[in-house]
């Protein structure tokens, strides 16, 4: 007798690829039939095929249920139950977000340059610049596709072949790299390729039609892509190109590479204009031409746009009318921070993009800049920055941007999507490959974390109710003791070649401290008495991420060397909160008044006992909380990648004194919402001045009005005191329009009033050749003067120096001086003391 | 000759303050006595009384916007320009008083 498994889908975006292989999954170790049924179309699908589930167009809200049947029907609608109310939420993780497509004005000289523009959406940002090279999928020949067998018991025998052979080539490339976005999306394929749906559609075609195996593979791509296609969601509507690239794998897996007709090879730089791309298409262009992407689907969640994303490939989406604009080998430019396809560039828009090129080039170098120094507040207080990774090679590319150690390098992946433990050598070699990477600076090791939620087969974990509050990580140790032995032995030998520091999750009781400080003295005896060379004095050290432990910070630093707050974990364990848990998401909330104090014992705890403490949690990144972290009194952060430039220049212009001030308040405050407007209004940021030498350019090389003001604004944008410069260009054109602001003598004094400005500014630029201006006097312009005020009421000091300033410029002797002067530094001081600051 | 003045320009951060200059400059020059009121983003500086105001021979008001307490000058007699023509050609304005 049957079993039923009831629910209803909670899935924002309907039961698209990656919940329903997660279902797939959970089906797979089950003997019974598994049939899901979707309540509201009554159609039905094998809940073992990811196809199969896909094609039901389950959407948000929608009735389902899942038939069992078969010997083991009791336990799998069990399981079933439990994964469809736990598990299937968490599968549903959050696309990245795609940028807003809404369309900007084109800026004033874009507009100017008569270029041909085509709109698109932004869905990867940056600018990209090369010859246009339009890519058609491959298409396999005609009479391939209609040739019939004669004989479809052997046809069907060789597509069999086929697909294991193609499984078996997805299996070996995810040995070669099994990490990162690309491996996902070949583990998306594999799955495809698996797929029980397939093969029964693939089987029909050749047995019951007689279809040749070519014949077969197109009529199975055109039914699961029309399948997919008429959903009602975007993202499964993209998944079609997956299907598609199987698909084609497929055939070459069956008629070999020679048929299929491989886009050209890039020899130049190029930005590749295409109907759609599938990602093994994407996957095949030469990314050191790659300089951009078009498409002219309006694809935003598809597996292509997140491995350009990965590979920060410049790329629009949904440009309409390429055909007819685009031909091969023109001169085009992809502007994915406006949204824009500049196709045929001239002189003029080529100008523009190489300021576009120099602003986002400068403030590059100048965070790259503030990287290379220590993260010091003005006040002195060193806080280290380092940089999350989980793989040995990322550690070289982490330090060379400035990170100063790594703050944590997880070391599951070394141990996940494969069917036995890593060996002792093996981990070795990645260890050492991050020291050598770190070139001396720290690298914390964590040691494994695994549990529940994070399944390895080979460790055959049980299945639990609550695995966050269950066997993970070090509470597991005792139990696989060997495995632990093994990696704690590839650490000990490590730490010969650099400074290598461990790091042991989910500690809450003392007993497990010292079990695990226990083996490694084993191991590091062990290597001893091999001869083995070892770091007698490395330290060793624990997360805190089981909120117990605060309390006991004073016992635990008799065991451990340093702490490292994990945040995520913390917050969920003191909170109550399980932050997948859409329904109780919002109450995930770092700045609560509760958890700020929480932080400030463990910290104080650790200090009173002459250890450090770093945080290694989301938290550590967060450039809202960073006062907060500094007022703390945390001595390390790590983050991503991509945030330590900023952060490390953020900490440079704070005040550590202030930002303690700040939590004194912060922790006293009632709610979280008072603890956010506290740190909104905190005034700890060290005072910026009106101008600074880097504001001073005495040589612009400008052709333009347009572009003299272009380049005045580009240098607050490098400078870093705006983030919006074409908000801030936008109002300096405002004030322009009511009359021209060149008042004679070869001046201008372009200003503006400004949000998008994060400090009040005076920008000096002369031109190397006047330009021309609607100017008092009929004179052109070569000397500019901006100023520019974030509000009028917080400003009143910086309103008096332009008001005399202003005055100043009105005498020939002024004038005189600021035309000539040739040293930048020299200008901005002879300012300085013209204006008395 | 005693002269009073006003300027006032739309944001008040930078012309108001020039042509001040430039009225002062242009005054002291032609030898006339001259007190300038500034309307900008500061509020109003070196405010005019209407004692300033009655003593005075001509007053020039040189603004793009409509200007504060403008019942000051009802009497006496005056000239209103846009600011910026105090500094494309002041001695042409001075012409005129």
């Amino acid at each position: 007798m049957a079993r039923d498994c009831a629910f209803v889908c909670q899935l924002a975006s309907g039961f698209h690829a990656r919940p329903a292989s997660a279902l797939e999954q959970a089906t797979r170790r089950f003997a019974a039939e598994l049939t899901l049924h979707n309540e509201r179309t009554g159609a039905l699908a094998n809940a073992k095929s990811v196809l199969g589930i896909v094609g039901l167009d389950i959407r948000h809200g929608d009735g389902c249920r899942i038939v069992c049947e078969g010997p083991d029907e009791y336990e799998a609608a069990e399981a079933l139950t439990r994964f469809v109310t736990d598990e299937l939420l968490r599968a549903d993780a959050a696309m990245p977000p795609v940028p807003s497509s809404a369309a900007l004005p084109l800026p004033r000289l874009l507009e100017q340059a008569h270029a041909t523009v085509l709109r698109g959406s932004p869905v990867v940002r940056g600018i990209g610049h090369g010859g246009a090279m339009r890519v058609h999928g491959f298409v396999i020949p005609e009479p391939l596709v209609s040739a019939r067998t004669d004989d479809p018991h052997a046809e069907w025998e060789r597509l069999q072949d086929a697909l294991r052979a193609l499984d078996a080539q997805y299996e070996a490339e995810l040995a070669v790299d099994g990490t990162g976005v690309a491996a996902e999306v070949l583990r998306a394929h594999q799955a495809i390729a698996r797929d029980p749906a397939l093969a029964e559609h693939l089987q029909r075609s050749v047995r019951q039609h007689q279809l040749g195996a070519a014949g077969a593979i197109v009529a199975a791509e055109a039914n699961f892509a029309a399948m997919l296609a008429a959903s009602e969601s975007a993202p499964l509507r993209e998944r079609a190109l997956d299907v598609r690239d199987v698909c084609r794998q497929l055939f070459e897996a069956m008629y070999g590479a020679n048929h299929a007709s491989a886009p050209r090879p890039l020899t130049c730089d190029t930005v590749c204009i295409a109907e759609n791309l599938t990602p093994r298409e994407f996957l095949s262009l030469d990314r050191r031409f790659l300089q951009g992407l078009v498409l002219e689907h309006a694809a935003a969640t598809s597996h292509t746009i997140v491995l350009a994303r990965s590979f920060g490939v410049p790329t629009l989406s949904g440009v309409a009318g390429l055909r007819a604009t685009v031909s091969d080998g023109d001169d085009v430019t992809v502007d994915a921070d406006l949204g824009v396809l500049v196709t045929r560039g001239n002189a003029a828009t080529r100008r523009y993009y190489a300021m576009e090129r120099a602003r986002i080039a400068g403030r590059r170098e100048r965070l790259l800049r503030a990287a290379a120094k220590p993260a010091a507040t003005s006040d002195g207080r060193i806080v280290e920055i380092g940089v999350n990774v989980a793989t040995g090679a990322e550690a070289a590319a982490a330090v060379s941007a400035g990170a100063d150690g790594i703050g944590l390098f997880r070391t599951e992946l070394l141990f996940m999507h494969r069917g036995d433990a890593p060996s002792e050598d093996e981990q070795f070699e990645d260890y050492r490959r991050a020291l050598a990477g770190a070139a001396g600076k720290p690298v914390i090791i964590r040691t494994l974390d695994i549990g529940g939620d994070k399944p390895i087969a080979y460790l055959r974990l049980p299945r639990e109710e609550n695995p966050f509050l269950g066997f993970r990580a070090v509470r597991m140790y005792a139990r696989f003791e060997d495995v632990v032995r093994t990696q704690l032995r590839a650490l000990v030998r490590a730490s010969a070649f650099g400074n290598l520091k461990v790091m042991v999750p989910m500690v809450s009781r003392l007993d497990e401290a010292e079990y695990v400080r226990r083996l490694i003295s084993e191991e590091q005896a062990r290597c001893a008495a091999a001869g083995v060379a070892f770091d007698a004095s490395m330290q060793v050290g624990a997360m805190v991420e089981v909120p117990s432990m605060a309390y006991q910070m004073a016992q635990f630093s008799r065991v451990f060397d340093f702490f490292s707050i994990g945040t995520n974990d913390l917050l969920q364990y003191f909170s109550a909160v399980d932050r997948g848990n859409q329904t109780v998401a919002h109450l995930h909330d770092p700045l609560s008044p509760a958890f700020l104090q929480l932080l400030r014992q463990i910290v104080d705890g650790a200090h009173a006992a002459g250890r450090w403490v770093g945080m290694c949690g989301e938290l550590a990144g967060d450039a809202q909380a960073l006062p907060l972290l500094v007022g703390l009194g945390l001595d390390e952060l790590s983050m991503a990648a991509s945030r330590v430039a900023e952060t490390k220049a953020a900490v440079q212009s704070l005040g550590a004194a202030q930002c303690r001030a700040l939590v004194a308040t912060a922790i006293e405050c009632a709610t979280s919402r008072d603890v956010a407007a506290a740190v909104e209004s905190f005034d700890g940021w060290r005072p910026v001045p009106l101008i600074t030498p880097d504001l001073v350019v005495v040589d612009a090389d400008c052709d333009s009005r347009e572009e003299a003001i272009k380049a005045v604004v580009d240098r607050l944008y490098v400078t870093g005191r705006t983030d919006h410069p074409r908000d801030v260009e936008a109002a300096v054109w405002q004030r322009e329009a009511v009359y021209s602001t060149a008042f004679g003598h070869g001046f201008a004094i372009p200003h503006c009033q400004s949000d998008a400005l994060k400090a009040n500014s005076l920008v000096i630029l002369r031109t190397r050749q006047p330009v021309a201006w609607e100017s008092l006097d009929g004179q052109p312009v070569s000397v500019l003067l901006l100023l520019a005020i974030r509000s009028a009421e917080h400003a009143t000091a910086h309103l008096k120096i332009l008001a005399s300033l202003s005055r100043k410029l009105m005498h020939a002797s002024t004038r005189e001086q600021v035309l000539c002067e040739q040293d930048p530094a020299a200008l901005c001081r002879y300012l300085m003391e013209c204006v008395g600051e | 000759m005693r002269i009073v003045a006003v300027t006032a320009c739309p944001t008040g951060v930078a012309h108001t303050y020039m042509a001040a200059e430039q009225l002062e400059q242009t005054a002291r020059a032609l030898g006339h006595s001259i007190k300038v009121e500034t309307q900008g983003a500061m509020g109003i500086e070196n405010e005019l009384s209407q004692a300033d105001v009655d003593a005075a021979d001509a007053a020039i008001i040189a603004a793009d916007i409509s200007i504060e307490q403008p019942e000051r000058f009802s009497r006496i007699r005056k000239i209103e320009v846009p600011v910026h023509a105090v500094l494309k050609d002041p001695g042409a304005l001075f012409a005129r008083l």
